[in-house]
């Protein structure tokens, strides 16, 4: 491989790594707090890639614009379904949360599927193929926006997760359910926060991908699946951990899919048993939310 | 209280030599010697955090000491994993209790039977009776068809114990069996495990209600960070000025004392 | 776990399927070709599901992975007969089965150490790995093109094998529950720091439940090679095999004996009704049906039935509660 080549590709990296992070902070913090792996998180991710694209096509919204709506929505719609659904089976075994977010991911793929129609869709503005071009590598300028936004948005969650009040309650129950609950927390509430927070990033994430690649109704489960192994690469300690995780799986990911792709799935799979077997506390994880 | 112990030529069971258990930084046992004789009860005191269920831990297999060397009936046990140690005779309880929520009391103790030491020549059925055996020992009859879940914590307890009887074991260890009893429930405690004792089992019991421990126990063995710092009768042991200013106190000694020789 | 005689729940539970079998071996000649491969489906089903019920309901490890010994299964039944040697179905099958619990073995001592989530995505890597290996290992399963075995069409023969397997199924887990092998697994999935200490190898057991979990899922992939006759990686380790095995034992009770069977029938069921009705749609009222009953009825519908009849005797009153408790208990206030 060539230096131009390899510089590309590590560019691709980069940036990717960004939206990454973004869809896996919001796994990782419901997986952290609430002891949840959603698998439906994907599925959100999706939710918000529609809606900026119909909101664009329909309302002729600047798809910058349509990402703070879509977090509202979406945090909206993550607030109920928490508080319908998912709390539900909160101290269920954990096979019952995993079909049950399993048959929530089915649910709504198919519906996105059945009024959106499975075409590939994308969202294309005039500044769409508008880039930055430092010397042979190429950066486009969407990209370039999607990551700042991205860590931003990270960046955000990571201060409101440390100075605000609801912040540290999310925190504080997820280190400790009983002695949150002494303290005045109210568990299902924050447990629902906590959720709608998730859903909002997986949202805005969405949106950012309808900029990126073209879209159909089964993006979603490719994110969940990188979600999960981001989580276990970087552990479920903290907001860093996360980032550190979404770079390292980038990078991994780019390259592996340059040389090998049809082996790229199980590559990433088979480092991932093996991490889960040597390490599973991730690269530099701890075991609750902090 | 006598015991045999005392008087006739002591067979050792089970030998701890420096067992040392390391958590990163921080030793919870430092090179911890102990004899368990046959046919005793082994009181064990000490502060919490001392390393008694540590020193359990790794005598079972559940944990494994950073060093040292640990012999049960002459054989090595340091390194072998727990189930096979529960098969050679050893049980242990738990000390927050760890029963087989969804099934009901007498398939719990009936696993144990299955297992455990006297396992292999028993089929499922021989050890449904010999669990109705332990659970008539135990008081636990009338709860047989009740699901682990339902019960009351003395019952609970109850049933910790009738699990690692059921596996007869020849050296049982007691992991705190008292906690959260009243002080009825502790009398007939310490008459259930002077019982089992009698039976011909070895025990070593942790406790802190320190009347049954003073009431049962052949000889006490204490604790303090990691190490084993008085072992003996217990009369001189509760006067040791260690004993006292780690754990016990001036005024509690004399009780302790006092509570000693109405025996 | 059972009593050692039979109690009036065993006999009505034994009369019902009874009955059952008896309706099922005179059926054939009662239905369309199309009616018997979906009756033939739902057996398959049944005998998947019930390999994951040793696993994910007996030892309490949610496998989510057999679909990639389903495949293995598929391919060995296949290339063994394509292979110059021509070997016969059964022995094919065999061979197939016995080569997915071997695997089973070697993957299971490593990744049965995992807990929880990372065990269920453990396997479930194991699986899209089998499948990727398939679609490149050209030289031997002829990679995505995939590999056609002979054709044999009479649907009654697919038919009479699975019910045949299915009843095998159904007894060997009535053995098993009665060994000391189920005893031990419901003392894992109990708790499995109290079952080594009671001097049970937890990892003895659960490899064993991992690989007769195999050895199921394999020969149901080998009958459904042979009924297929074109068999792609694609469509042999897709994910939906391992959910819906997994559904049908959770719908139909985890840890029981006829759970698997009872809740393969429901989904069958359910999903060729659905998919009749709701051709678009279906996989949102599956997925609406998965969460109805994970939240009202975790444990299945076998409790549902043993439960009535103790209510048709007497002995327990009915209340809609009891629905609403679990949903209860599981809550966070």
């Amino acid at each position: 491989m060539n230096p131009v080549e390899f510089g590309q590709i590590a560019v691709n990296a980069v940036l990717l790594s960004g939206i990454l992070a973004l869809v896996a902070l919001g796994f990782s913090l419901v997986w952290g707090i609430m002891n949840i792996v959603n698998l439906s998180h994907g599925a959100f991710v999706v939710l918000g890639a529609y809606l900026t694209f119909y909101l664009h096509e329909l309302v002729g919204l600047d798809p910058f614009i349509t990402i703070p709506i879509g977090m509202v929505v979406l945090f909206l719609v993550g607030f109920v379904v928490q508080r319908v659904l998912i709390n539900q089976v909160i101290r269920a075994p954990l096979l019952a949360t995993f079909l049950l977010t399993f048959g929530l991911e089915i649910l709504i793929v198919n519906l996105v599927n059945y009024f959106f129609k499975a075409d590939l869709r994308s969202v294309t503005t005039r500044y769409t193929g508008a880039g930055l071009s430092l010397g042979p590598l190429r950066i486009p300028y969407i990209r370039l926006a999607a990551l700042f936004i991205s860590f931003a948005l990270v960046a955000v969650t990571a201060v409101f997760l440390r100075a605000t009040r609801p912040g540290r309650a999310i925190r504080a129950t997820g280190m400790d359910i009983d002695a949150a609950r002494l303290t005045g927390v109210k568990v299902a509430q924050i447990y629902a926060l906590t959720f709608a927070i998730g859903t909002s990033l997986a949202g805005a994430a969405g949106s950012l991908l309808s900029m990126i690649v073209p879209f159909d109704p089964n993006l979603g489960g490719t994110y969940t699946q990188r979600a999960f192994v981001i989580c276990v690469l970087g552990g479920l300690g903290d907001v860093g951990n996360v980032i550190l995780g979404a770079i390292l799986y980038a990078f991994v990911d780019v390259f592996v899919g340059a040389r090998l792709p049809e082996m790229s799935q199980a590559f990433t799979f088979g480092v991932l048993v093996l991490l889960l077997i040597l390490r599973p506390q991730g690269i530099a994880g701890k075991k609750f939310y902090a | 209280m006598e015991a045999a112990a005392s008087n006739a030529p002591a067979e050792v069971l089970l030998q701890a030599r420096a067992v040392t258990k390391r958590f990163g930084g921080v030793a919870a046992l430092q090179g911890v010697d102990l004899d368990i004789r046959k046919g005793e009860i082994l009181g064990v005191i000490g502060p919490n955090g001392a390393g008694k269920t540590t020193f359990v831990n790794c005598i079972s297999g559940l944990d494994r000491p950073t060093s040292g060397t640990i012999l049960f009936k002459g054989r090595e046990i340091t390194k072998m994993p727990s189930y096979a140690i529960g098969r050679l005779g050893l049980a242990r309880t738990f000390q927050v209790v760890k029963p087989l929520r969804q099934l009901n009391v007498i398939d719990n103790v009936a696993i144990g039977a299955m297992f455990g030491a006297g396992g292999k020549r028993r089929t499922t059925g021989q050890a449904r009776e010999r669990a109705e055996q332990v659970l008539e020992q135990l008081g636990l009859k009338h709860r047989r068809e009740h699901l682990a879940a339902d019960l009351t914590l003395p019952d609970l307890k109850r049933l910790e114990l009738a699990k690692a009887l059921a596996m007869d074991p020849e050296l049982l260890f007691l992991d705190e069996v008292m906690a959260g009893l009243n002080p009825t429930e502790v009398e007939r405690a310490m008459q259930m495990i002077e019982a089992i004792n009698r039976a011909g089992v070895t025990l070593f019991v942790i406790e802190h209600v320190m009347k049954a421990i003073m009431g049962i126990s052949d000889r006490i063995v204490v604790l303090h960070f990691g190490k084993k710092i008085a072992e003996g009768d217990p009369g001189q042991v509760i006067e040791n000025p260690q004993v006292i200013e780690a754990y016990l106190g001036e005024r509690f000694a004399k009780r302790a004392k006092s509570a000693l020789h109405k025996k | 776990m059972p009593e050692q005689r039979p109690t009036l729940r065993q006999w009505i539970g034994l009369t019902v399927t009874g009955l059952v079998l008896i309706g099922m071996l005179i059926l054939p000649g009662y239905q369309s070709p199309y009616d018997l491969l979906t009756y033939t489906r739902f057996l398959v089903l049944a005998l998947m599901a019930q390999g994951w019920n040793l696993i994910g309901g007996f030892t309490g490890y949610a496998a989510f992975g057999n679909v990639g010994f389903f495949g293995v299964g598929a391919y060995t039944t296949g290339l063994l007969m394509l292979s110059k040697w021509h070997v016969p179905f059964f022995p094919a099958l065999f061979s197939g089965a016995v080569l997915a619990g071997l695997i089973a073995v070697l993957i299971g001592l490593p990744v049965l150490r995992l807990k929880g989530h990372y065990f269920a995505i453990a396997t479930l890597g194991v699986a899209e790995a089998f499948r990727q290996i398939a679609d490149t290992w050209d030289s031997v399963t002829q990679g995505s093109t995939g590999i056609d075995l002979p054709v044999r069409t009479d649907g009654e023969f697919f038919y009479y094998s699975a019910l045949a397997f299915v009843v095998l199924g159904i007894l060997v887990t009535i053995a098993l529950k009665r060994s000391k092998i189920g005893y031990a697994w419901v003392a894992i999935r109990g708790d499995q720091e109290a079952a080594k200490m009671l001097g049970i190898n937890t990892t003895a057991m659960k490899v064993l439940a991992f690989a007769f979990s195999a050895v199921f899922a394999a020969i149901a992939g080998g009958l459904t090679a042979y009924q297929n006759i074109h068999v792609t990686p694609g469509d042999f380790f897709q994910l939906e095999y391992t959910l819906q095995m997994i559904i049908a034992t959770i719908i139909g009770g985890t840890g029981t004996i006829l759970g698997p069977v009872l809740g393969a029938g429901v989904y069958q069921l359910l999903s060729t009704y659905v998919w009749t009705r709701f051709l678009e749609l279906h996989p949102t009222v599956l997925g609406f049906i998965i969460i109805v009953f994970i939240i009202f009825l975790p444990r299945g519908l076998m409790p549902v039935l043993t439960g009535s009849i103790d209510v048709l005797r007497g002995r327990r009153r009915f209340r809609w509660q009891a629905l609403l408790a679990n949903v209860r208990a599981h809550r966070v206030t």
